[in-house]
């Protein structure tokens, strides 16, 4: 029994302490220097809450936080659809399915700076001239130099990405359903569309409730399709709160500013995660 | 337990030695010294290890490595933090250098020789993005870049267009453009940055040198200043293509190699990059006249390396020796004809014919400073003036720049 702690400990301790120095500290240090003046070096004073007051008077950070939200409400929305439905096909009994699976799974392993350079190139010449062709005029023109279109192009990307991974959670949630429930279903006469809405969506909730919060949380913190596709342009139309992070901290020189920024951020993303899961987990079958 | 604590001691030793192992301390003892040279430019590299090569034939007590990271702006500041600068440092002139310099971490040039050498508009340049609460010359200009138009030269030929010396003759150069059909200037406004060059061309010229500064102290706003600038970017987008905001900055490059578009206004390391996509093509360059006195129109122009040493090296001397050897001319002419730069150091030109048309602002220093160098980093003017460029609503625009800067200065 001692011996097996002993062994425990052993394999938590590395972990533990890894994590605690390069994950824990820091994100401490973050909220530390949040509360100065810190410029990323040099010298620095306590100047107490006036970061966080700034925060909620910058307007460039109000619109970051609705650019983010909408973008990432719409994509959690569409990422969850889509893979639900790819993992029931990929579910079925059809030919080819192993193959099929791995095709799919593809988009996750590319990194996401590629695949946003090979959208960019489809946005800014492809998508045109098959609008011109077609004689349709908002397609005529790259969406991702449009204020009021661009999100769009980043949501296309960012749910072809990673619906991959989604789809592989539902996959898992699906192969967890026995069969027999189904051959009753059959029995009792109950239709694929019923028989989708009372046995197969029920139980795989608690995948349902992890692919939501995981996809919502991956969203809010956008940032590489954003820098691939954007830039945050045009004018600061798609500027996400981690890339004004970023851009604010590192370039521009306001470390303690956007840390501040940045635990605003991170306690309003824990509270709608907690929220999430409050709410999810309730309607899972226990 | 044993086991446990001989395991966290292993992996503390491990992380303090990779820890240890970022600094490092240039002795060798018996006379020989190994000076660090910090550069932030990753397309210098193979022109630097050369002028090493042959500093380190002249000097052999002298070693000198060199070290280019990427981030380079991000490693100099944490390197700073941990008070382990480069003994030599090649930087941009650019904020980042004025924060350096103010730190005071800088060797003083003020009584150097070679001073007396560079032109003086970098110098004072240079000057400008320190501040002047502090005195003193705190690096060296050395190579410089310039705000063009870029043109091409076979297009402009059967246009018949002349280089145009003020802004009716370069709006009237571009109806004569637009008129033959011809896309008069190939815009790339899908990338927000490329709407800078814009900006500071027509700026440069049209509002004064000290802007920044008295807009820092609250005497001026860009709703006073920048009118006729912003009514003359609105001007110039009359004259793009199609899809102005559609297209990014390597798009447009490879567009305008290919006989898209009559001008290209660019700095100068757009010129090498569009030589790539079609090494035939013939262009040409200006600077953007956005006065209508031709005497007025100085070509807008940064420095773009800057030498210096740091200030408490123990190795003072030796690394002086190298930034003598640097500005000597010859040095400065092999450095420009491999970066196809410009050179701050006087009497020492590019004589690349691309450059025809601006080598007389460098030999009569008719030279003035990019305007958006001095703004506050944190407001981000590229992405708000890119807005303006798609809203086109002047009055809105020119507020929220106001607002921005304003903002970021009193945080």
């Amino acid at each position: 029994m001692v011996k097996k702690k002993y062994t425990y400990l052993l394999m938590v301790i590395p972990a533990f302490v890894i994590f605690f120095t390069f994950h824990t500290y820091p994100a401490l240090q973050g909220i530390f220097y949040s509360f100065t003046d810190y410029k990323g070096y040099g010298n620095w004073d306590f100047v107490g809450f006036k970061n966080y007051l700034n925060v909620f008077q910058d307007d460039r950070a109000l619109s970051a936080y609705g650019f983010t939200f909408q973008f990432a409400i719409t994509a959690t929305i569409l990422v969850n659809i889509i893979s639900l439905l790819v993992a029931l096909g990929l579910n079925a009994n059809i030919k080819f399915r192993k193959t099929l699976r791995a095709t799919y799974f593809l988009p996750f392993i590319l990194s996401v700076l590629i695949v946003g350079y090979i959208f960019k190139f489809m946005f800014t010449h492809l998508l045109p001239d098959f609008g011109k062709a077609l004689g349709i005029e908002f397609l005529s023109s790259n969406i991702l130099g449009n204020p009021d279109l661009a999100w769009i192009g980043i949501v296309l990307l960012a749910v072809w990405q990673s619906a991959a991974f989604n789809t592989l959670l539902y996959l898992a949630g699906l192969s967890t359903i026995e069969n027999e429930l189904y051959e009753a279903a059959d029995i009792d006469g109950a239709g694929s569309w019923k028989k989708f809405w009372k046995i197969t969506f029920p139980l795989i909730a608690p995948f349902f409730t992890i692919n939501m919060v995981v996809a919502m949380k991956n969203f809010l913190m956008a940032f590489d399709q954003i820098v691939a596709l954007t830039g945050g342009g045009p004018g600061q139309a798609t500027e996400s709160i981690s890339l004004l992070i970023y851009r604010g901290g590192f370039e521009g020189g306001e470390f303690a500013y956007q840390s501040a920024n940045a635990v605003v951020y991170f306690i309003v993303i824990v509270v709608i995660s907690l929220i999430q899961l409050r709410v999810l987990e309730r309607r899972e079958v226990k | 337990m044993k086991k446990i604590t001989k395991g966290l001691v292993a992996l503390g030793l491990g992380t303090s030695l990779l820890l240890a192992g970022c600094g490092s301390n240039g002795d060798s003892g018996d006379g020989e010294v190994t000076l660090e040279l910090f550069s932030n430019k990753s397309e210098s590299i193979d022109t630097y290890n050369g002028l090493i090569e042959e500093f380190e034939k002249h000097n052999p007590n002298i070693t000198i490595e060199l070290e280019a990271p990427p981030e380079a702006e991000t490693v100099i500041k944490t390197r700073l933090t941990k008070d382990d600068l480069p003994d030599i440092m090649s930087l941009g002139g650019n904020a980042t250098y004025g924060e350096l310099a103010r730190a005071g971490v800088f060797h003083d040039f003020s009584d150097s020789e070679i001073i007396g050498e560079v032109q003086s508009s970098y110098v004072d340049m240079l000057g400008q993005l320190v501040g002047s609460e502090e005195e003193g010359t705190y690096g060296i200009p050395y190579a410089t870049n310039a705000n063009t138009v870029i043109f091409n030269k076979q297009k402009a030929e059967e246009l018949g267009i002349e280089i145009p010396k003020t802004w009716d003759e370069f709006i009237a150069a571009l109806e004569t453009a637009k008129d033959a059909g011809e896309t008069p200037i190939y815009f790339t406004l899908q990338e927000a940055w490329t709407a800078m060059p814009i900006w500071n061309g027509v700026a440069g010229n049209l509002v004064s040198d000290d802007f920044a500064e008295r807009k820092n102290a609250g005497e001026t706003t860009l709703t006073e200043e920048y009118d006729v600038v912003a009514d003359r970017m609105l001007e110039l987008l009359d004259y793009g293509h199609a899809d102005n905001f559609g297209i990014g900055y390597s798009d447009g490059n490879s567009a305008f190699a290919n006989g898209e578009g009559v001008f290209y206004i660019q700095g100068n390391w757009a010129i090498p990059e569009i030589a790539k996509a079609n090494p035939d093509i013939e262009l040409g360059t200006f600077a953007l006249p956005s006065n209508n006195e031709a005497e007025e129109n100085d070509l807008v122009s940064g420095v773009d390396v800057v030498l210096t040493v740091n200030e408490d090296t123990d190795h003072k001397e030796e690394a002086l020796k190298f930034i003598e050897f640097m500005a000597s001319q010859e040095t400065a002419q092999q450095y420009i004809e491999e970066q196809k730069a410009f050179s701050a150091i006087q009497e020492v030109f590019q004589e690349d014919p691309v450059f025809d048309g601006i080598k007389v602002n460098f030999e009569e220093d008719r030279l003035t400073s990019f305007p958006d160098h001095y703004y506050p980093a944190g407001m981000g003017a590229e992405n708000l003036v890119q807005d303006f460029l798609i809203n086109q609503d002047k009055e809105a625009a020119l507020e929220t720049l106001d607002a921005e800067w304003d903002k970021v200065i009193n945080r």
